[in-house]
């Protein structure tokens, strides 16, 4: 069986982030970046199927050309080939136009499932792999803990709020967002890393008709309105006093 | 699971400024020398080239002129060349210039330099070549053949991974792969690991002076950008340190207001209460420095270890099978706080002696030792022989240190007694009973108190965030404490624990066991590779060993 | 007009819709609410309470379970119907896996977990948090309508939600829908004790630091917890003291989360614990130590012993 992965190259969580000067970014120069890490255990999944089911392991990414650091990685782990949808602008894009670009890469493979992370950790989105979904006309299911394929036929369990949980049958092609720590990620081993230099890695041009339909107007970081309010008093008039301000007041309660 | 195995021709143990000059100096001898191509491999812990590089830096670029002569049209990240040089002597509240910089101050066509973004830039013509460069894989073990002091290297192992934290083996186990090698050249720097355990192992540092360290502690700041001029380089001496004690600070300053700011203090100080973390939050607030970074931002922060001992302090290079290169080496020039560039030409000299012995077909320890003689016939030891026994000099205190140190530049480094007496620093310190006559200090309270107010001053967890360290989690602690009851214990009672203090990562705390006494608690997790606890701890019974692959610091721009 | 996409599951409505509505109502462009489902009467008259212009029905057979596609075929249709200019919805889990679809399929823009929407007219200015929650950034849609968002859950109040005056219409709308198109094919949801605890869901946390002195002492924090409907949680040397599990742990070796309320006791507010909970709505933090970093971001600070003040409060909040 042929799955697709998506992944995204983003800056690591130690980074440091800071505004850029448009105010609509931060500033990546010179940043540190790794793999996306749901997208992680979705290339750990699709990695578990091929080792299950046979088949081939593609890894996408639609990104800036640094993106390659994070498919040679995928390359490392286990994927067989890859397709890098190369372009600037879709760094800070929308989920429209990634899943666009995205679905240039994937359309003419024949896959028989894609699947993606959860959301990003920068955009944190949520959406790339279903609208993803959509543009390939294919069915999708999202929060998936478990798949399980038999014959042409996907089983999948879906994650809903409160600890409940819902298995769901789809026909194959699908596409699949996976929730994050559903699995073990195993490590890239050296063979793997070398291995990865002699794999295919085919480059195409973001299509034109990758528009964004939403647009960031100001980043910043979110600053406290009020300051801090110290409550004074003994132990029972200070915890009056709270309660009252968070029910009134902060409404948080 | 079955162990993994490469064989190569050469490996190389540490992408530094060594390890890539070495890796890059083979490509180019295969080029010229054509001939069946080596396999050449490069091993680096860090999850990503550079990310545990951190020094000043000032760079001679006499290596990097022979090394890649167009290293301007490849792009070399060297910030800017150094413009001023100053040498200032502080008192708490006072600065005095020297009127002449000493010349070996005097950087005139040197660079300001980000070590970090040096070293990727030379991962990144050393993968140009098509060599792997296998980050996130410590180096755990050396393989031997045969045994004793006649032994041959032949590789490395790697360390596990998939180890949980109470050494249980996880679901994603992988064992440390043998890398088997004609030639090992390990270039994994101060107080390496590897390097430590092969000079143990085959008695390389016998006849040797025990080696010497000092810590230097950095951060980078954003201060407004025309407060002081990109490419001017400053060192200060005196406060906050005392006349005995060895170190200095340094400003240098980069493009776009960014400052490099740290303080190197020796580790062979006496006062068992020494901190180098307050040391430095004390030298910031000097009336000078502070009005330096008045305003700025600290971006990152980092520390690490220097050798300092110098040419005495070397030990034998060579083995059969191996060859050690840089700061594992000691190769830096303590009187210029140079060694960039001494670790990028012996890593240069001993790719070529190991590509000769291969092509060869002769890697014993008879055919390596050209290493040592290249070393000695060449700019090296010219620039290391005249300043050998400066470092210990100034175990005589400051003013023997200066002294001795003007007069060498005259007399070649002559002196009396050749090689100058020397002991590990780690011995020169003094129990509370030795130190503090009057009295004994509270372990738990800091000698010499430094207002932390997150501006200016940092308290070393606020630090240490800003190190961007990052390990796995569920692993065994890489510190390996041999007995944790002297710390409870013996080293409580005498030294007052130090290791709170000498870490610059709060690693080691002294917490309460519940019992009334206390017990070691270590944050293995924040550990920035410094490798300090390995030098300093008085009992020696730290060992510092790699975490899991990957983990450490991130030292972007440092 | 807003379309609010009501949710509800086996007839009861699930009260994100009402913080919605609430979000809807800010905007003081009228609002309409559709409820979807098999036998959602009551649900909808319900729902005629609030300050909307109409509710809407639309039932179908094929509707009685939750498909993507089937809301989606449901939805498209009674947009195309209804002509919206904008389509909220809550942000959940369900939300989460039909709405991008609804969106892309009328080639529309979505702006999910949105925080906060600013103006009246277009353009709409809606505020949602990047880099989890570290940074906030503004965001517009481009092209024509309807335009839908989401709403975090907590991000409005459901008590701030307006009541109308009287019920408002309840109308049933007729779509068709192809049940043969619903590709998915869910079976019986079901309940199983969670492997690892999702703190970033919670709405409420109150966290302990090392001032909790020991284990013994939890005890009291989960009273607290109790009492205000929160999840606990800790700083990371509680989970290195194995007090807590590493799932409860909170920064930047742990958690990070955004919860409506924060409560921190005995936590000093190391850089390392804050940037995992800096995003918090509400802050509030009590520590005996007035120098304490935490009180730096807190939005209420309590100087005091915890083991008194917190009682004191657990007693309040069950008066």
């Amino acid at each position: 069986m042929k799955v697709a992965v998506c992944v995204k190259q983003v800056v690591t969580r130690e980074w440091q982030l800071r505004v850029n000067d448009a105010k609509t970014w931060i500033r990546d120069q010179d940043a540190s970046f790794e793999l996306n890490e749901p997208d992680a255990y979705a290339l750990e999944e699709a990695l578990r199927l091929k080792e299950k089911h046979g088949g081939e392991v593609i890894v996408c990414s639609a990104g800036p050309a640094r993106a390659a650091q994070v498919i040679r990685e995928a390359l490392a782990r286990g994927a067989d080939r890859a397709v890098h949808v190369e372009s600037d602008a879709l760094v800070s894009a929308d989920a429209n136009a990634v899943a666009d670009a995205l679905a240039a890469a994937i359309r003419d493979e024949q896959v028989d499932l894609v699947l993606t992370g959860l959301q990003s950790d920068d955009q944190g989105f949520g959406q790339v792999g279903v609208v993803l979904a959509e543009k390939l006309g294919m069915p999708h299911a999202t929060i998936i803990m478990d798949v399980q394929i038999d014959a042409q036929s996907l089983r999948v369990k879906r994650e809903l709020e409160g600890g409940w949980f819902q298995w769901l049958a789809l026909p194959l092609p699908a596409v699949l967002t996976i929730q994050s720590g559903i699995n073990q990620l195993r490590y890239a081993t050296l063979k793997g890393i070398m291995g990865a230099k002699k794999k295919e890695i085919k480059k195409i041009a973001a299509p034109a008709s990758a528009t964004g339909l939403q647009k960031i107007t100001s980043v910043y970081v979110p600053t406290k309105g009020k300051r801090t309010e110290m409550i004074a008093g003994g132990p029972a008039d200070a915890a009056k006093e709270l309660v009252k301000r968070l029910r009134e007041e902060a409404r948080a309660l | 699971m079955d162990r993994e195995s490469l064989e190569v021709d050469v490996l190389i143990v540490g992408g530094g400024p060594a390890g890539m000059a070495a890796a890059l100096r083979l490509a180019q001898l295969q080029k010229e020398k054509g001939g069946e191509p080596l396999a050449i491999a490069v091993l680096e812990k860090a999850r990503e080239a550079g990310a545990h590089m951190l020094s000043g830096a000032v760079l001679d670029p006499s290596a990097l002129r022979d090394l890649v002569p167009d290293f301007k049209e490849k792009g070399a990240p060297l910030a800017t060349e150094v413009h001023r040089d100053a040498v200032y002597f502080l008192t708490r509240g006072r600065k005095f210039k020297f009127p002449i910089t000493p010349p070996p101050f005097a950087n005139h066509g040197n660079y300001v330099i980000s070590l970090n973004r040096f070293v990727k830039w030379l991962g990144g013509l050393v993968e140009a070549e098509g060599i792997d460069i296998f980050t996130g894989f410590s180096a755990t073990d050396i393989l031997f053949e045969q045994q004793g002091k006649d032994a041959a290297v032949i590789g490395i192992r790697t360390g596990d991974r998939g180890i949980g934290r109470h050494g249980e083996k996880k679901s994603t186990f992988e064992p440390g792969v043998d890398i088997r090698a004609k030639v090992t050249i390990l270039c994994d720097g101060v107080r390496g690991n590897v390097t430590k355990s092969l000079v143990r192992q085959l008695g390389l540092d016998d006849g040797r002076l025990p080696q010497t360290y000092a810590i230097g502690i950095k951060e980078l700041w954003e201060v407004p950008k025309d407060r002081v001029a990109p490419g001017s380089v400053t060192h200060t001496l005196g406060y906050p340190l005392k006349m005995e004690e060895f170190g200095g600070g340094f400003i240098y300053a980069m493009p776009e207001g960014l400052l490099s700011i740290g303080f190197v203090s020796g580790l062979d100080y006496r006062d068992p209460m020494f901190d180098p973390h307050v040391v430095f939050q004390h030298f910031k607030r000097h009336p000078f420095v502070a009005s330096l970074l008045e305003g700025g931002q600290m971006v990152r922060y980092g520390a690490k270890a220097l050798p300092e001992g110098g040419w005495h302090t070397i030990p034998r290079l060579y083995s059969t099978g191996v060859l050690i290169a840089g700061d594992a080496g000691a190769f830096v020039n303590s009187i210029r706080l140079k060694g960039i560039h001494l670790a990028m030409r012996t890593g240069m000299l001993a790719a070529e002696t190991a590509f000769d012995a291969i092509r060869a077909g002769d890697v014993s320890a008879a055919a390596l030792k050209a290493y040592e003689d290249r070393i000695n016939a060449g700019p090296v030891r010219r620039e290391l022989y005249p300043v050998r026994n400066v470092h210990q000099s100034f175990g005589h205190g400051m003013l023997a240190g200066v002294g001795y140190s003007g007069l060498s530049l005259v007399t070649g480094g002559w002196w009396l007694r050749d090689p100058m007496p020397a002991h590990g620093g780690w011995e020169r310190m003094e129990t509370f009973a030795e130190y503090y006559s009057e009295g004994r200090p509270d372990p738990d309270a800091p000698a010499n108190p430094v207002k932390i107010d997150r501006q200016l001053t940092f308290d070393r967890l606020t630090n240490v965030h800003y190190s961007g360290t990052r390990h796995a989690e569920d692993q065994p602690s890489h510190l390996v404490v041999h007995d944790t009851d002297i710390c409870r214990t013996r080293c409580r009672e005498e030294y007052g624990n130090p290791c709170t203090r000498f870490c610059p990562a709060n690693v080691y705390e002294m917490v309460d066991a519940g019992d009334g006494t206390r017990k070691l608690q270590i944050n293995a997790s924040n550990c920035v590779h410094c490798k300090t606890c390995d030098i300093m701890d008085p009992y020696q019974i730290i060992d510092w060993m790699p975490p899991e692959g990957g983990g450490g610091p991130q030292y972007e721009g440092m | 007009m807003i379309l609010v996409i009501a949710e509800q599951r086996e007839g009861r409505l699930n009260r994100a819709t009402l913080e919605t509505i609430a979000a809807a109502q800010s905007t003081g462009i009228p609002v309409k609410t559709v409820v979807l489902g098999s036998d959602v009467a009551g649900v909808a008259s319900g729902l005629a309470s609030a300050d909307v212009a109409e509710v809407v029905v639309v039932e179908d057979a094929a509707l009685a379970e939750y498909t993507a596609d089937g809301y989606v075929q449901a939805l498209e249709a009674l947009i195309g119907a209804e002509q919206p200019d904008l389509v909220f919805l809550p942000h959940t889990y369900q939300t989460r896996d039909f709405a991008p679809a609804l969106a892309a399929r009328l080639k529309r823009p979505l702006i999910t977990d949105c925080v906060a929407v600013r103006g009246s007219a277009q353009p709409i200015t809606y505020v949602r948090p990047i880099f989890q929650g570290k940074l906030q950034a503004e965001v517009v849609a481009e092209g024509p309508g309807p335009h839908f968002a989401t709403f975090q859950i907590g991000a409005f109040r459901a008590d701030a939600m307006k009541a109308g005056s009287a019920a408002a219409p309840v109308r049933s709308a007729k779509v068709s829908i192809d049940a043969s198109k619903i590709r998915q094919k869910p079976e019986a949801p079901f309940k199983e004790a969670k492997q690892a605890v999702d703190l970033s869901q919670a709405e409420r946390i109150v966290a302990v630091g090392r001032g909790i002195k020991g284990q013994e002492h939890l005890q009291l924090a989960q009273q607290l917890a109790q009492a205000m409907g929160a999840e606990l949680a800790a700083s990371r040397p509680i989970c290195d003291a194995g007090w807590l599990p590493m799932d409860r742990q909170i920064g930047s070796s742990g958690q990070t989360v955004a919860p409506r309320l924060y409560v921190a006791l005995g936590i000093s507010g190391a850089i390392q614990h804050l940037v995992g909970m800096k995003g918090s709505r509400t802050i509030v933090a009590i520590n005996k130590d007035s120098e304490a970093p935490i009180f730096e971001i807190a939005d209420y600070g309590i100087v005091g012993d915890l083991f008194e003040v917190v009682p004191a409060i657990i007693a309040e909040l069950n008066r």
